[in-house]
């Protein structure tokens, strides 16, 4: 007898979806200027604290000059090391025993000391942290180490194509002065430049409260997060110098695509990257940019997905982004394709990157992108560390306090003629850069006949910065 | 003050059996309009046998390839369209298929795990194989041959556990195995292995009891059971591995790494525990005794790392490894970890040492239980491996539990010349391969 199977021949519809808004927060300020986030999240014990610099007043790595490429990320590892009251070890101890680790870190736009604790210990927690973020002593010989760290890492990151790959790649699409041309933890001509003197003038100018925020996200209930913050902050003052400038765009290299490889004899694999210079988070088109990059190369139904992973089986996957920051950073297009198609799969790809601009996503794709979005919306919130990160994410792009409850309406709203017209205007096969780390005797000649422009070959142990000097 | 510490925090959960074997369990949690479906098979690499290797993994890309009614590349489009995540993790005891979706999408999920249990075999053809097979080894390309030290997994499982026994080989298989797999191979594997009673079906979060339970059974329980599920016992193994072991592998990788592995207790043992604890006070984080001695102080390590893997097949492994800085002696580096690694043995650790870790383990408890889908995981976790699904509410009690005589009794049990096997990594010129 087989079984009754029939319950599945009808695919059951959705029910009434529960109302669903980002969590509500409030901002106060203190006296010295700090602006304060509290995010009430009942039911959530691990709180997440933030204290973010924001990049329009001149944190993040974009504002650092150039021959000190590092700096910022390395002031933020080492405020870690040591304050003016516990070595390194007594504090990581003491944050420890809190049940709490205290880390700090810098991006192109922000410096963040951030940590997770249990709501019964927020107040000792967060005057650990005030220590981190406004008392670090910079010992001489954990700056060193850290500064020997790095040039280590850069060692590791040579070696590992995928971040080989990653560090090439926005050389090429990127002018000799951009900022995001940099490595963000600086390379190895500008780390052994960053000493003690130069982290202590990068954090002192760094650090204002009239730059700073603080977010605290969890079940707040009962917390007098204000007070809180006073008792750890109250007393931080602005330094007498002038507040330091913030970072400028990054503008494009000109003289259009380079297509790079470097050569890495024995691979099994191609790691690819293709793209170009992309838009910043303040661009006006931001939803129809999201939706876009969906449907090429963000879902798992992607048009590159489907082609090169289920049709063609070239790669474990294949992805697409832009990267949104203060200012435009890279699209970019990701993927490690086994030897032998290396020039099969940019062709597709490019392929892909021209079609999605020919014409008008359908009706089907259009759904499944948008309903997406929308719908994983609140599956990103569910700890209290990823409601603070979200409105960190804010506070760094400038972005207004109600840009989280705009986001599910705007994307809804998202039509097939604005997709074909980003698409057009922020997609550009023409221009895109191709980057591979790769075996590149089994596939340079495939390469050069393709026409698709020049092509360089370095060797897997050459730098291939040739315009930044 | 006194601080009374975090409340540990409880998941409130029932399980009930269909008639056909299938275990279900559900726990409501009301916070956030998010449910998670988790699906254990009991079925992983350990169930592989000889000429087979990686066969588990490859079957589970082959659960995204469509059933009955679901075409190829369907089962990924619907659970994006209706706002969801998930993906699936094959791993030597088990392979697992989650999805956290928008709760009112429940039914969805749920229809479409029980129609690929059910119908799977109806979608099957040559080209689906042919082309995950292809997928599969370029994740193997990626995940571990293009990656710097990427073979120390399987050397070190090699290893620590002899040949012929279902721990010898990880998941991912051989590219030669996977070359040989037929679409017999897949049918066969189906109909043993993906059947209701040899299954945890979880769901966790915003739902109502009574409605989850006869959504699951409407879908579910029409699956036929294998009546002929085979009984799979876990060989007997020595304790230890019984004789050092020790390999040199020279590669580009641009500095030298020591890997180390022990034979341990298995997973679900209060010996395990302790382990995990101990190894936590030894390498976990910048507060450990490694990171203190090799990283901040001595400088010999750019990066220290130790930990356990959950095994449950009457043993498990401990592993750590050393990367050791260019300007210091490999030899050196070697012998000062395995210096902490006695450390373990020869005295107890100290009170605020276990203070900290428990501390620790607290605030991760705390984390993880926030997220619906660690949640319905870790029930499925307990439910397969244990049958006690209310471990979930147990863990902590048992990590806190852990004492500095519990720590060094199996430390002493461990940690043996005789029971490690030692990978070192050290620079060489790329190999020039034939084409």
């Amino acid at each position: 007898m087989s079984p009754d199977l029939s319950v599945l021949d009808t695919r059951p519809g959705a029910a009434a979806p529960r109302p669903y808004d980002f969590p509500d927060f409030t901002r106060t300020s203190l006296p010295n200027g700090l602006s304060v986030i509290a995010c009430h999240l009942p039911g959530r014990p691990l709180l997440a604290a933030q204290l973010v610099i924001r990049g329009d007043a001149g944190g993040g790595a974009t504002g650092e000059q150039a021959e000190l490429g590092g700096v910022t990320v390395l002031t933020a590892r080492a405020m870690t090391e040591g304050t003016a009251r516990r070595s390194a070890v007594d504090l990581i101890e003491a944050s420890e025993r809190l049940g709490a680790e205290i880390g700090a870190d810098a991006g192109w736009d922000s410096v963040a000391v951030s940590m997770e604790v249990p709501r019964s210990r927020l107040l000792p927690a967060l005057g650990l942290l005030a220590e981190v973020a406004l008392e670090p002593s910079f010992p001489e010989d954990e700056v060193e180490r850290l500064r020997d760290e790095r040039i280590n890492d850069l060692l590791q990151a040579k070696a590992d194509p995928r971040r080989r790959v990653e560090r090439v790649y926005p050389e090429t699409i990127f002018g000799a002065t951009a900022p995001y041309r940099r490595p963000l933890a600086g390379t190895e001509l500008t780390v052994p430049a960053v000493d003690r003197d130069a982290i202590v003038a990068r954090h002192a100018a760094l650090m204002r409260p009239d730059a700073a925020t603080l977010v605290i996200a969890g079940d707040l209930e009962g917390l007098e997060v204000s007070s809180e913050a006073m008792a750890a902050f109250g007393g931080w003052s602005a330094p007498a110098g002038v507040a330091p400038v913030p970072g400028g765009p990054s503008p494009a290299r000109e003289g259009g695509r380079r297509i790079v490889v470097v050569d890495r004899p024995g691979s099994p694999q191609t790691e690819l990257r293709i793209g170009h210079v992309g838009v910043a988070r303040s661009t006006p088109d931001f939803h129809p940019i999201s939706v876009l990059n969906a449907i090429v190369g963000g879902l798992f139904n992607s048009r590159l997905n489907n082609l090169l992973r289920e049709a063609r089986g070239y790669t474990y996957g294949i992805n697409s982004s832009f990267d949104m920051r203060r200012h435009a950073g890279p699209f970019t297009v990701r993927c490690a394709v086994q030897t032998e198609v290396t020039v099969p799969a940019i062709s597709d790809i490019l392929g892909e990157l021209v079609r999605i601009r020919e014409g008008e996503v359908d009706e089907a794709e259009l759904t499944i992108a948008r309903d997406y979005l929308v719908g994983v919306f609140p599956l990103r919130f569910e700890a209290a560390a990823q409601v603070a990160g979200a409105i960190t994410g804010l506070v760094v792009n400038g972005l207004p306090d109600d840009e989280l409850d705009r986001y599910r309406p705007a994307i809804a709203s998202v039509s097939p003629e604005q997709i074909l017209a980003a698409a057009q205007t922020h997609i550009r096969p023409d221009a895109a850069s191709i980057v591979m780390v790769g075996d590149a005797a089994r596939f340079v000649d495939a390469l050069r006949d393709a026409g698709l422009g020049d092509v360089e070959v370095v060797r897997d142990d050459e730098l291939t910065d040739e315009d930044a000097g | 003050m006194s601080d009374p510490g975090p409340t540990s925090p409880h998941v409130r959960f029932t399980q009930r059996t269909l008639p056909n074997g299938l275990r279900v369990i559900v726990a409501p949690d009301r916070l956030a309009p998010v449910v998670a479906i988790n699906l254990w098979y009991d079925v992983g690499s350990k169930h592989e046998t000889q000429g087979k290797t990686g066969f588990a993994h490859l079957f589970e890309h082959f659960m995204f390839q469509g059933s009955k009614h679901v075409a190829k590349a369907e089962h990924m489009a619907l659970i994006q369209g209706a706002g969801g995540i998930n993906n699936a993790t094959t791993f030597f005891d088990r392979t697992n298929y989650f999805e956290t979706l928008p709760s009112h999408q429940l039914e969805l999920g749920l229809w479409l795990e029980a129609d690929r249990m059910a119908t799977l075999l109806d979608a099957l053809s040559q080209e689906n194989l042919d082309n995950q097979r292809e997928v599969v080894k370029n994740e193997k390309r990626q995940s571990y041959d293009n990656r710097p030290y990427g073979s120390f997994y399987e050397k070190l499982m090699a290893a620590v556990f002899p040949a012929g026994h279902p721990y010898h080989h990880t998941p991912i298989g051989s590219m030669e195995d996977l070359d040989a797999a037929s679409l017999d191979d897949v049918i066969a594997f189906f109909r043993t292995w993906y059947a209701p009673n040899n299954a945890v079906l979880t769901i966790a979060g915003d739902v109502d009891e009574e409605p989850a339970f006869a959504a699951a059974e409407r879908f579910f329980g029409p699956i036929p059971a294998n009546p002929d599920l085979p009984a799979w016992t876990p060989p007997a193994v020595a304790p230890v591995i019984g004789a050092p072991s020790r390999e040199v592998v020279a590669e580009a990788v641009p500095m030298v790494r020591v890997h180390f592995g022990w034979r341990i207790p298995a997973y679900g043992t209060p010996e395990f525990d302790a382990l995990e604890i101990g190894t936590h006070i030894m390498a976990g984080g910048r507060g450990s005794r490694m990171y203190k001695r090799m990283v901040r102080d001595e400088r010999i390590a750019q990066d220290v790392a130790a930990f356990t893997l959950p095994l449950v097949a009457n043993a498990s492994i401990l592993a750590g490894w050393v990367t050791v800085r260019p300007d210091a002696d490999p030899d050196v580096a070697e012998r000062v970890f395995l210096e902490e690694v006695q450390r373990l043995v020869d005295a107890p650790v100290t009170d605020d040492e276990l203070a900290r870790a428990r501390a620790l383990v607290e605030s991760a408890e705390l984390g993880a239980l926030a997220r619906m889908e660690e949640v319905a995981d870790r029930l499925s976790q307990f439910a397969t491996y244990f049958d006690r699904p209310e471990l979930i509410n147990e863990q902590l009690a048992r990590y806190l539990a852990v004492d500095a005589e519990a720590i060094q009794a199996v430390a002493k049990q461990v940690f043996r010349a005789d029971n490690l096997a030692v990978i070192t990594y050290v620079p060489a010129e790329p190999a020039e391969e034939a084409a």
